[in-house]
């Protein structure tokens, strides 16, 4: 008999597909980006000695060795195996790809972390790493230095301080639409501010961990304060789900 | 020319190997995409999204990212003469922004004496604080290889104890880390605020009147419209 493979099936396979050439593609994507300036340094005769090298990476890695660590983790739960891979390879993941997964479940009608959802973001995902690399190829590697020329110095200086508030306004606004949980919402804005406005300035060692902080304590709250009404309506139908690994 | 002393950055940095590296970052993004559409697409159908859904989650992360991409570029020209082309494609077109790259060549620069751009930022410096920011964003990529698998196991393990973790954890994540995120804007300066609130407010009524009148593409340009107005009055209370 071929039926349709069902859900199951077809999300296993999904996984077993991205899982493997995500890790390969991105091994790639990191060789080559060790390979330039190792082979520029080697074929290039610049005096540069090891512990000049060694000096810089450690103290570039005592600033953001840490948040190398803390993001992948912080935001697995939002991304998922599958665009995993994407996201920290591409980059841009709070300033453009998320932002694009959350307006297509918006646009679809998708619960995020559902299946469906899964699928949507990893398309957006994949829509928006078309658009980035066709803009910065063009706009920055063919007609960038003439854009330099011809963009006024104040456009410049105001994207560089003001890019980032401006595009997160939007996507919170957005997020509180297509993600519909009103109690997590209040527990992740009680979560923000005390860690922004309360925990950071007594304690700015914590600096690093901020989202990562304000995620856990959302995740908590929201799953021990959750209504519990919903849990065996969830239970009781076929729930073998993602049985097997 | 001696590169200790030569500030000639760009005869270095415009190295057709570095460019080669560069094209072939962004080949492999671009294979790696191809490749999960496909799997998305196969996967579809027993997942029970159609063709028609796909395609149109597709265009929208397009249309959604096209505000944010000029925005991205606006900040990576201003990087160009530091670094050069190339460099600037490979530091900004992965992972990592235009502030980390910038601090990290700044901090790296400072351990050999020189500032970014300054008399001092020669062809030894710039060689050196290139290999400190690829080796720094590299450790993203490598704690993302090591760290996936096990994190998946873990929500394999959490879904199987209560289906319901699933259908809360992703939302509550994805809620906390953009208002978390926002949150860390706010003390920055009052115009910061105003960047917030405005582009937060275009969104509120460009969604509602979408939602009202069903208007597809107005909730796939909302996004870049929302950034476009934020950093238009932004312009305007900074210059003005």
């Amino acid at each position: 008999m071929t039926t349709a493979p069902t859900a199951d099936q077809a999300m296993q396979q999904f996984e077993h597909t991205t899982s493997r050439w995500g890790r390969l593609t991105m091994s790639a994507v990191l060789i080559t980006s060790l390979a330039a300036p190792i082979l520029l340094l080697i074929l290039g005769d610049f005096g540069v000695t090891f512990n000049q090298l060694l000096t810089a990476y450690l103290a570039v890695a005592a600033v953001y060795l840490v948040l190398a660590i803390v993001e992948p983790i912080t935001y697995f739960p939002i991304l998922g195996q599958a665009a995993m891979y994407q996201a920290f390879m591409i980059g841009n993941i709070a300033n453009k790809l998320l932002p694009a997964a959350i307006v297509a479940q918006n646009r679809v009608a998708v619960r995020p972390g559902s299946r469906q959802g899964d699928l949507v973001a990893v398309m957006a995902i994949c829509g928006a790493a078309v658009v980035h690399v066709v803009s910065l190829l063009l706009f920055v590697g063919i007609f960038g230095t003439w854009l330099l020329s011809v963009v006024p110095e104040p456009v410049i200086e105001v994207a560089q301080l003001y890019i980032l508030p401006s595009i997160l306004g939007a996507v919170v606004v957005q997020a509180l639409i297509t993600v519909k949980q009103a109690r997590s919402a209040l527990f992740a804005a009680a979560a923000s501010l005390f860690v922004v406005f309360a925990l950071v300035p007594l304690v700015p060692a914590v600096g690093a961990f901020g989202v990562a902080i304000v995620v856990l304590l959302t995740i908590l709250a929201s799953w021990f304060l959750r209504n519990k009404a919903h849990d065996d309506r969830l239970n009781r139908p076929e729930t073998p789900e993602a049985g097997q690994d | 020319m001696d590169p200790a002393t030569s500030t000639d950055i760009w005869s270095v940095a415009q190295s057709p190997l570095l460019w080669i590296c560069a094209l072939a970052v962004f080949g492999i993004i671009c294979l790696q995409s191809w490749i999960y559409v496909r799997a998305a697409k196969r996967a579809g159908e027993g997942v029970g999204i159609s063709r028609g859904d796909l395609n149109r989650a597709f265009r929208s992360g397009a249309v959604a990212s096209v505000g944010p991409s000029l925005a991205v570029v606006l900040v990576a020209i201003a990087l160009l003469t530091l670094f050069g082309t190339p460099a600037v494609l490979m530091r900004i077109g992965l992972v990592g922004s235009a502030a980390t790259e910038t601090a990290s060549a700044t901090i790296a620069a400072d351990t050999m004496g020189a500032s970014l751009g300054g008399p001092e930022w020669t062809q030894q410096v710039f060689v050196v604080a290139f290999f400190a920011m690829c080796l720094s964003g590299a450790a993203w990529m490598v704690i993302t290889l090591l760290f996936t698998p096990l994190l998946k196991r873990g929500g394999n393990k959490l879904s199987r104890v209560n289906p319901a973790a699933m259908t809360i954890i992703p939302g509550a994540a994805l809620l906390a880390a953009f208002m978390a995120l926002t949150a860390m804007e706010l003390p920055k300066s009052w115009i910061h605020v105003i960047a917030v609130l405005v582009s937060g407010a275009v969104m509120a009524v460009l969604m509602a009147i979408a939602t009202k009148l069903n208007i597809g593409w107005l909730k796939e340009w909302a996004l870049g419209l929302a950034i476009i107005v934020g950093l238009f009055v932004t312009y305007f209370v900074h210059h003005g």
